[in-house]
């Protein structure tokens, strides 16, 4: 039981099972699903769902100090570019699709979706499937998309009614607050979460910005301390420093999250498949790894390098890979659009958007990228040699 | 019983109510849904509203959303809606639309549809009150105006209007439970006495949902032939035509009849308003 829930743990399982959960009881008892899901939706998307973009933040932070694995700007600028390329042909693909038909007045304001890739689950497929010199660009490229995606939901979508000045206020008074806490060395990450994390979720609230995103900006003020490490493993157990507590403490109840997260957003029913779910599956089957590897032709014939090792073959299957929206997907889904056979439509498209994942296989596979190369390398090595009489 | 008799005079046309001269207090009304297809069909369910107006002369059209499909250029509102319906509007029937997937939202601003340039509102005609929703986008402002406007609502009729159905037997589409979770509370909670919606390509009436009747009547210009899978909440369906609805409401009563493209009336009925304390 404990070394399945560690595997579950460390291979990010929690959401999928949610979802799976979801997708099941939705399709068989669909008036208790969206009944609970109706009155869970709020934890756990603008409460619980801080937590989780609070641990995304903690990787960032860590990944984009000069001792991590993300730093440098050449390496950012290359991902920008990416990530830029990548929402646009996204974008381009789902709004040329709605084009064909005659519902783009009720999906085309869910462009941003296509922007989403999901950081967690394209590291995981990413981690079996392509070289790990790739790896800190493809989770650089995934934060950046969903950067775009969210900075765009943010202006266009506010929620509920906006206070802006009493909200920019109280999310000064925060972040103020987070540093004040910096500078006087405060060692404990609670009175940062408390303090200035309730400050800036309600801000948040004032500003019409989502306040799952409250602890995005407070997470960079708590204490770390400088090591070597690399993208998403567990702080090390010795670790003092408020960022490693944090990490340690608020790691299982992420968890938690994600798995609520899934079982609250997944539950869509199946014949609610409509034109939203092909425009969001096909842009991110074709227009966001266009767009990435046009992007990246561009950048390097500007002047910009791959990373070093890595071939063209290896980014298209990054490209496939940082195609896959699910989690973030779902989220920005549910920004976007409110409930009802839309949102349903929507979501349908991201969880189809998993299945470039799939694809990403196939084609790393086929062409012989990533792990499946040093695969072939080795079977090459260890092959009895022939000689000829 | 008193069904089967409504049932029995309704299909010989000779339901009481559903004829004749308006009476003061009545209010007549046709319903039409996923219309717009501006192909030979919806022309002939139009020419049967016409041939039911002689009979019943409802003053109202409702349109329950897919009020005009594919390009919607300024030609586009011709063909699918002001050639068929020409001697309804010549005749100074008005029609009050709702928006489906497949509208442009910018139709809103249309003059004839009657909307005011809004994604949902209310009117009144007479002791009976509409309200009409845009249930593609259920944003928590529309939910909160619905709530205020339901409870404002003295009117002895309350009856709304939306294009996704909270209760559907339609094989294609079927109930949009996740929109029922949100609104079928407050229908019960403010005594809404009717709701009509469209988007399966059917013609469906469900029996009472905790006081509420049901109408699903989207096939004034679509049908997805034959796509109803009865169920134990069916009343009556009919998916072998197309099929539009007319409505009396006079006092305490609403009568009904389903009428195909043919012209056959193929459900009917009353709905008798109980009074509320």
């Amino acid at each position: 039981m404990t070394r399945a829930f560690r595997f579950a743990i460390d291979h990010y399982l929690f959401l999928p099972v949610g979802a799976a959960v979801a997708l099941s009881w939705a399709n068989n008892w669909p008036a208790s699903y969206f009944t609970f899901a109706h009155r869970v939706s709020f934890m756990v998307n603008d409460v619980g769902m801080a937590l989780f973009f609070a641990l995304m933040t903690r990787e960032v932070v860590e990944a984009a100090a000069p001792d991590g694995a993300l730093h440098t700007w050449r390496r950012l600028m290359l991902a920008v570019a990416a990530a830029s390329g990548g929402c646009l042909g996204a974008v381009l693909v789902y709004l040329g699709y709605l084009q064909m038909g005659d519902e783009s007045s009720v999906l085309a304001p869910g462009w941003p979706i296509v922007c989403a890739t999901d950081v967690a689950f394209t590291y995981f497929v990413a981690s079996n499937i392509c070289s790990q010199r790739v790896i800190p660009f493809l989770v650089l490229t995934a934060i950046v998309s969903n950067a775009i995606g969210l900075v765009v939901l943010e202006l266009r979508y506010p929620i509920g009614e906006i206070h802006a000045g009493a909200g920019i206020a109280l999310s000064m008074v925060a972040i103020t607050a987070a540093v004040v806490m910096r500078r006087c060395d405060v060692r404990s990450f609670w009175p940062y979460v408390l303090v200035s994390g309730a400050i800036s979720w309600f801000g948040l609230f004032l500003t019409g910005l989502h306040p799952a995103l409250a602890l995005v900006p407070i997470v960079p003020f708590l204490p770390r301390t400088s090591r070597t490490r690399r993208f998403m493993v567990d702080a090390p157990l010795g670790a003092r420093d408020a960022l490693s507590r944090f990490h340690r403490t608020w790691k299982y109840p992420g968890h938690l999250v994600l798995f609520m997260f899934g079982l609250t957003n997944a539950g869509v029913v199946l014949r609610g498949v409509g034109t939203g779910t092909w425009a969001i599956a096909i842009a991110a089957l074709a227009g966001k790894p266009a767009g990435t590897l046009l992007a990246l032709a561009f950048a390097v014939a500007a002047g910009l390098r791959l990373p070093r090792h890595v071939t063209w073959r290896d980014m298209i299957v990054v490209a496939l890979v940082s195609s896959t929206g699910f989690t973030f997907a779902l989220f920005f889904a549910t920004v976007a659009f409110p409930v009802g056979p839309v949102l349903n439509e929507a979501k349908l498209g991201a969880l189809l958007t998993i299945g470039v994942s799939v694809l990403a296989t196939a084609v790393a596979k086929l062409l012989r990228a990533g792990r499946f190369a040093e695969r072939a390398v080795r079977r090459r090595a260890s092959a009895p040699e022939y000689v000829g009489v | 019983m008193r069904l089967l008799v409504t049932i029995v005079l309704g299909v010989l046309g000779v339901l009481p109510g559903a004829g004749g001269a308006p009476t003061q207090s009545s209010v007549r009304f046709a319903v039409i849904g996923d219309s717009g297809t501006g192909d030979r069909v919806q022309y002939e369910v139009a020419r049967q509203m016409v041939a039911a107006r002689t009979r019943m002369p409802f003053e109202l059209v409702i349109m329950l959303g897919d009020n005009i499909y594919g390009h919607q250029g300024p030609d586009d509102f011709v063909q699918k809606f002001e050639r068929p319906y020409k001697p309804l509007l010549d005749a100074g029937v008005r029609f009050y639309a709702a928006l489906g997937n497949h509208d442009n939202e910018h139709n809103r601003f249309y003059g004839p549809f009657n909307m005011g340039g809004e994604r949902y509102y209310t009117y009144t005609v007479k002791n009976v009150r509409f309200f009409v929703l845009d249930s593609d986008y259920l944003d928590p402002k529309q939910r909160t105006w619905i709530e205020n406007a339901l409870r404002n609502a003295g009117d002895d009729w309350k009856i709304c209007y939306f294009h996704h159905p909270l209760y559907s037997d339609g094989g294609r589409h079927g109930s949009q439970v996740d929109l029922r979770v949100v609104l079928e509370p407050m229908f019960v909670k403010y005594d809404v006495n009717v709701v009509f919606s469209g988007h399966d390509h059917i013609y469906e009436r469900l029996k009472p949902q905790n006081g509420v009747h049901y109408f699903v009547a989207g096939a004034a210009g679509q049908l997805r032939k034959g796509d109803v899978r009865p169920s134990e909440m069916t009343a009556a369906a009919f998916a072998q035509d197309q099929s539009f609805v007319l409505v009396d409401i006079t006092g305490d009563d609403m009568t009904f009849e389903a009428i195909s493209r043919a012209g056959q009336i193929v459900d009917s009925g009353v709905i008798h308003r109980e009074a509320r304390p």
